[in-house]
């Protein structure tokens, strides 16, 4: 029943396997996410009303949805409507799939983090680099998006740590991440409780580690 | 006194049903300082923000050296890059130096390159008094210091003029002075200059010529000493007696 050092010597090096799939995702997934999520922002409080109205179309989707039915239709249903289109069998790798929900997931969060900070970036600082005879464009970037950015950076790192979480229901999806990585353990060995019990200290040590570095990037930017 | 430089005519605008500028004409020759003033909500923000294009006028026509640049064809940066503005409130990026906020826009626009950007940014600083400041950022300075800053910046693209939107009135009672010397430099050394403000010793020492708005209108304009000394309208006369009782 307990949690002993041959256990730990088999559950160990799968936890660490699937360490390495949920980071792969969740930092991959955050990135472009990030792009994704930027390209939306800038959508939404932009003048263009197509590609507003298809932003406020996404987020409302990712919004509206469990992020557990979002996943099973990216690996079951898109895969399965591409081949009816094609008229072949398509299969989606699940890493993949689960690198797409994450990147879809994150980037719906970080498009209202991204509109909000564009547009509360002082109109001062914008007025006075158009009194200089600065494009538009070089206006966006040299002085809209540096002070954006700065000021989502928590946000963004917060996200990231819920979306290291949120890897964990990929392993509905087959996705071989810590979450399965135990499934799997404990399907074989019937060590229900300290199976699940190391994987949970395996999350808190995780997250407390993310959570310790989001508390240095913080105090980092504050005291600049 | 050169020629004609900036030339308005007919200038109006409205914001919605509010109209805050009434056809109001302007003329402001090479090396000439012309101070505006008036009482608040009169429109010279407005008016100052139309002749650079931060607000689209109505009707009427902003000429810069005989070119309306209220026309769409106008190359409206080219003009920003000759007449430059300083504001109320500064303004400063604050993320850049003090010397990166005096540089950037040149090595943007006039693709100077970084290092001899950075050599005439040290150059304008020292002329404002902030060599010593040109590392550190515009948060840690006073107001004095920030739009002397914000002055320098706005020198560096080599101006043919400046506008000037109350630069003083953020600013502690003791630090104003120190950036209206700045400005004083300027005027003798024959910058033009468009100046908004309600500092009353500087309209009448330093402009060659006031302009007193009131609700949208010109109510009065001439020389310098003749409207702040012997003003010919009863609104002029009341509105600087205010200022005198202060
Ligand atoms: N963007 C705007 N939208 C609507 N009304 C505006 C806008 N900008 C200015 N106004 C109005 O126009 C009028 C003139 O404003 P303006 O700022 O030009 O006055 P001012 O003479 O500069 O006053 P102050 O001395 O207080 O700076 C005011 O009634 C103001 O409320
Ligand atoms: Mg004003």
């Amino acid at each position: 029943m307990g949690i002993d050092l041959e256990l730990l010597q088999t559950i160990g090096p799968m936890l660490f396997r699937g360490l390495k799939v949920t980071m792969e995702i969740a930092v991959i997934g955050i990135l472009l996410g990030f792009i994704l999520g930027s390209l939306c922002g800038y959508a939404l409080q932009g003048r263009n009303k197509i590609a507003k109205g298809i932003a406020n179309l996404y987020v409302w989707i990712m919004r509206g949805t469990p992020i557990v039915v979002q996943a099973l239709y990216v690996y079951f249903v898109v895969p399965e409507i591409i081949g009816l289109i094609k008229g072949e069998r398509m299969v989606l790798d699940p890493t993949l799939a689960g690198i797409l929900v994450i990147t879809l997931n994150a980037g719906a969060f970080i498009s209202q983090l991204v509109r909000g900070a564009l547009d509360s970036v002082d109109i001062g600082q914008k007025e006075a680099g158009a009194s200089l005879g600065l494009s538009k464009m070089q206006i966006m970037i040299h002085i809209i998006i540096p002070p954006a950015f700065r000021s989502i950076i928590p946000s963004l790192f917060n996200q990231f740590i819920i979306s290291v979480k949120d890897t964990a229901l990929l392993s509905m999806i087959s996705v071989n991440e810590i979450t399965r990585q135990t499934q799997n353990f404990v399907m074989r060995t019937y060590k229900t409780i300290p199976g699940y019990t190391v994987c949970a200290i395996f999350y808190l040590v995780l997250l407390s580690v993310l959570m310790i570095v989001q508390k240095l990037v913080e105090k980092k930017i504050a005291s600049k | 006194m050169g020629n004609t430089m900036i030339k308005v005519n007919h200038l109006s605008k409205a914001f919605g049903d509010l109209e805050v500028l009434r056809d109001i004409n302007m003329e402001v020759s090479e090396g000439e300082v012309v101070c505006i003033i008036g009482p608040s909500g009169s429109g010279k923000s407005t008016f100052l923000r139309c002749i650079n294009q931060l607000e689209t006028p109505t009707s009427g026509e902003v000429l810069y050296k005989g070119e309306n640049i209220c026309d769409s064809t106008a190359d409206i940066r080219k003009f920003r890059e000759e007449v430059g503005m300083v504001f109320q409130r500064f303004n400063l990026f604050p993320l850049k130096t003090v010397l990166g906020n005096v540089t950037m826009a040149p090595v943007l626009t006039k693709h100077r390159n970084k290092s001899e950007a950075k050599e005439i940014g040290m150059e304008l600083l020292k002329k404002v008094g902030l060599e010593n400041k040109a590392h550190v950022m515009p948060s840690t300075l006073s107001g004095g210091q920030q739009q002397r800053v914000a002055i320098a910046r706005a020198l560096a693209m080599e101006p043919a003029a400046l506008l000037f939107d109350e630069p003083t009135s953020a600013l502690d009672p003791e630090l104003v002075g120190e950036v209206l010397n700045v400005m004083k430099d300027l005027a003798k050394e024959g910058m033009t200059m468009i100046v908004v403000t309600h500092e009353m010793a500087f309209a009448r020492d330093v402009a060659d010529r006031v302009i007193f708005m009131a609700d949208g209108y010109v109510v009065e304009e001439g020389p310098a000493k003749q409207v702040m000394e012997n003003p010919k309208e009863e609104r002029t006369k009341t509105f600087l007696s205010r200022f005198l009782n202060q």
